[in-house]
């Protein structure tokens, strides 16, 4: 199993796309924080009542939700680009037990998801708490320990979205209906569904993988498209279902299936 | 070095039995049976569509068979644990990521079968590539491709090598090597299946040939039977046909007419027939041996199995 975890690792970190995709996903981070230093100068020229409703929330999170995104498509072209180009016959005469061979993949995946995930979550909140400085916005006011675990959670559904991209790559074995998937999972499902009639919309709102990490950190929706309807407990347990349903969906399609 | 199968007989290194594979209602391989045996190059030779790669894929467990079973050293290529040590293949030589640089793509084959590095430069020696090693995949030329496809499949010095098509897209230079590459393996006492839709080729490589069409076998055998069996007997001409064909026969020859007024001798071989000849002071103009290429005798085998032949007006 070791062998074929350094294998995968060794293929994934061998072509520009993953480079390109993470670079991305960290080139965000600094965006994020150059938009605080801008929103830290629009504060400094408000006066008190407008300071009071003037939050950084948004922004903060939008490094994690962009992570998402991007590693959801580096976890899709694991597996596309073997399909496309007919590496996985190659791959699978290397490494026969099919079984092993996803699970080395989702280890290699799901881990660079956590990592960079993380990286992206925690540095937004770190660099934007740094750009503001010691400005009281309203959201802000809490210590970072306080936050933390939200982002920290931000950045777990990261590798989440990363597996799940893996198992769509796996299950479609097509890189643009794999993609389209996940862009409707990550974004316009939970829209739809916002726009459901309630009480549908809170209760769906509330298992859309996007809005599971403020449930598991105990936070609100903050007014977003999300539900809040989960405990933190089964909010974790419904955020780890979308990476293992798919996966184990995606072995069984692999076993079964002539490569 | 003398290499045999881990389980199973020696003799069989690779064993196709009753083997059945359909994708949906068209039947790719249709009871299929034959054994390679090591230390020889065994050519596995059909027409397009016949059903060689479908054959080789079900041998390396990418495709399950519908029934009937493919053996390679004994078992199941699934079950081999470090498959690469037993087993090199070369399938298509395309299937490589065109971003990955040559060392890479040898890389993680290697290191999914726990092989160093330094076996790594070494097979990218041994076919050439070396000088490219840090160039991404996708600048080769279908032949550096092919070599590189082929060091892939020694990378695990495996017993047994089953090239699909190798030749193709290699230039003349290429082709040579890697006929003399597939001799000094099958000297080693590894076992070499290779398939080809080209008889030529294998004329000049293979010890055996397994020849199918429709997935079927027609022909398991030696390429010297398959002459032997396609000889056609001695042309003959004589300004004095009559007398020669009495002391021909006489010799223990079968003389028949030929077109032209040329003599078709059969069981008597070209020195035996100028003996006679000259002991009777009967001159000759013409001893040619005849027997068809084996290039015509595969087209005869394979007369009537061709997938995808055109249809004569």
């Amino acid at each position: 199993m070791l062998d074929a975890v350094a294998a995968e690792w060794w293929k994934l970190r061998s072509v520009r796309s993953t480079h390109v995709i993470v670079s991305v996903a960290a080139a965000f981070v600094l965006f994020v924080v150059l938009l605080a230093v801008q929103e830290a100068h629009i504060w400094d020229g408000l006066d008190a009542a407008r300071r009071a409703r003037f939050l950084l929330r948004p922004l903060q999170e939008l490094g994690g939700w962009v992570a998402q995104l991007c590693l959801a498509v580096l976890g899709v072209l694991a597996a596309t680009s073997e399909y496309r180009t007919g590496m996985v016959r190659t791959s699978l005469v290397a490494v026969s037990s099919r079984t092993r061979f996803l699970a080395a993949k989702a280890v290699v995946v799901g881990l660079t998801g956590l990592v960079v995930g993380e990286a992206v979550s925690i540095g937004c909140l770190l660099g934007t708490r740094l750009a503001v400085g010691g400005r009281p916005f309203p959201d802000q006011r809490a210590s970072i320990a306080h936050d933390l675990p939200g982002f920290v959670a931000s950045g777990a559904a990261v590798a989440v979205f990363a597996l799940l991209g893996l198992a769509l790559g796996v299950l479609l074995r097509s890189a643009a209906a794999a993609i389209v998937t996940l862009v409707l999972v990550w974004h316009v499902v939970p829209l739809l569904v916002y726009h459901l009639p309630g009480p549908w919309n809170e209760r769906l709102g509330s298992v859309m993988l996007s809005g599971l990490p403020a449930q598991i950190a105990g936070l609100g929706a903050d007014h977003s498209i999300y539900g809040e309807l989960l405990p933190p407990a089964a909010a974790a347990a419904v955020l780890l279902a979308y990476a293992a349903v798919p996966l184990a969906l995606a072995s069984v399609a692999l076993t079964h299936r002539d490569a | 070095m003398c290499r045999a199968g881990s389980g199973g007989s020696v003799d069989d290194v690779i064993e196709v039995r009753e083997l059945t594979k359909r994708y949906g209602r068209t039947v790719a391989v249709d009871g299929l049976s034959f054994q390679v045996r090591p230390g020889t190059v065994t050519g596995f030779l059909g027409p397009n569509g016949a059903g060689k790669s479908t054959t080789m894929r079900v041998l390396l467990g990418l495709d399950a068979p519908s029934s009937g079973e493919a053996l390679v050293n004994g078992g199941p290529y699934t079950a081999l644990r470090r498959p690469l040590h037993e087993v090199g293949a070369l399938l298509d030589a395309g299937a490589v990521h065109g971003g990955r640089r040559a060392f890479d793509h040898l890389g993680w084959l290697a290191r999914s079968n726990g092989i160093g590095t330094k076996r790594v430069v070494e097979v990218l020696e041994q076919v050439g590539l070396a000088g490219v090693a840090r160039k991404r995949v996708g600048g080769f030329s279908l032949g550096m491709r092919q070599r590189l496809g082929i060091a892939a499949a020694l990378l695990g010095d495996p017993g047994v090598l089953m090239f699909d098509e190798p030749v193709n897209g290699l230039d003349p230079d290429g082709v040579r090597w890697i006929r003399g590459l597939m001799r000094a393996l099958a000297a080693e006492g590894r076992t070499v299946l290779v398939s080809s839709h080209l008889m030529s080729e294998m004329e000049l490589t293979a010890d055996r040939l397994v020849v199918i069409g429709q997935g079927r076998l027609i022909a398991d055998t030696s390429v010297r039977e398959l002459t032997d069996r396609f000889a056609r007997g001695v042309l003959v001409r004589s300004p004095r046909p009559e007398e020669l064909v009495g002391v021909l026969a006489a010799a223990g020859g079968t003389v028949e007419a030929a077109p032209g007024g040329a003599l078709s001798v059969a069981g008597l071989d070209v020195a035996e027939i100028g003996d006679r000849a000259a002991a009777h002071g009967i001159p000759l103009y013409e001893v040619t041996p005849r027997s068809a290429s084996l290039e015509e005798a595969y087209m005869q085998l394979t007369a009537g199995s061709t997938e995808f032949g055109a249809v004569a007006s």
